[in-house]
């Protein structure tokens, strides 16, 4: 009987843990809040969800944007970014205002080549986070 | 670009080089004076503050007459705006052999729904405008839709008529 307690208590303490792994780790590419590393990750969890189903071998530049009100505003960095054949795919975010960028994973993504597109666009590109699927 | 009025109708090809400035030409057909004729027109930006949730731009804009030197305007506008509230102006003064003329405007807006990207994006606005040919203020609304590239705007007054503008961007 004692065995089978312990058993049991063992049991829902083991079960009781995983569900709070999953909302730190990435998980069959699926992201969450926070990144294995246990950074925040700064984008809307459902719609990077959304964004990553078809990418394969990518790594997404997740770039934070002052400045980006309008939809109008913010083709030209559309447009901008999808001329780069290392880009496969781009996101405009305007509610939380983020731009998520999917590159070929070769590629090496430099922040200050982002900044000064978004510039040229009239943003100010504030920081980045690179994730790699 | 395409933008009519009591006093123009006007087409506006512009290409900005940097986001500094934009260089472009503009065909008028001037419907106070009765005439033809087309600017060369100079735009720089003065100052822009972005922050998290808004942008302020301040730009001075200018152009040459194809009627001669002696024939151009000058000028400032400016705007502020978030996802929800929209703030602008214009002063411009123009030079003809006629007459020359000032326009100002004043406009505010407010967006009823905040869309998401590549939604249609709609905004409520209500501008004032006078120039000193008629002397005269004209309040009314306009309503600014945009979807993808294009942008409409269309504003109407029963004296000074419609005020339509329409944007593609390239």
């Amino acid at each position: 009987m004692k065995k089978i307690l312990l058993l049991l208590v063992f049991t829902s303490m083991t079960w009781a843990e995983n569900p709070h792994e999953h909302m730190h780790h990435s998980h069959e590419g699926h992201l969450h809040e926070e990144l294995v590393d246990g950074k925040k990750l700064e984008v809307d969890p459902e719609r990077f969800d959304k964004f990553i189903v078809d990418l394969k071998d990518s790594q997404i530049a997740i770039v934070n944007i002052k400045g980006m009100v309008c939809d109008f505003c913010a083709r030209g960095i559309e447009k901008t970014f999808k001329k780069d054949t290392n880009v496969k795919k781009i996101d405009v975010d305007l509610s939380k205002g983020k731009v998520l960028i999917a590159y070929n994973i070769a590629h090496k993504i430099v922040f200050d080549d982002i900044k000064e597109r978004i510039l040229i666009n009239g943003q100010n590109a504030i920081d980045m986070q690179i994730i790699n699927l | 670009m395409a933008f009519s009025d009591n006093i123009k109708n006007s087409i506006y090809y512009h290409y900005s080089p940097s986001y500094k400035y934009s260089v472009g030409l503009e065909n008028i057909k001037d419907n106070y004076f009765k005439d033809d004729y087309s600017y060369v027109r100079f735009t720089y930006l003065l100052d822009r503050k972005n922050t998290e949730h808004s942008q302020r731009n301040l730009y001075f804009q200018s152009g040459i007459s194809s009627k001669g030197f002696d024939e151009f305007f000058y000028g400032i506008h400016g705007d502020w705006e978030t996802r929800r509230f929209f703030v602008g102006f214009g002063l411009k003064e123009t030079k003809k052999k006629i007459q020359d003329y000032s326009e100002q405007y004043y406009q505010i807006g407010v967006a009823p729904y905040l869309g998401d990207y590549g939604d249609l994006h709609t905004w409520i606005m209500m501008k004032t405008k006078k120039n000193s040919l008629e002397n005269k203020w004209s309040t009314y609304p306009v309503l600014k839709l945009f979807k993808g590239d294009v942008l409409m705007e269309f504003g109407y007054h029963k004296k000074t008529e419609w005020d339509v503008h329409l944007m593609y961007r390239f």
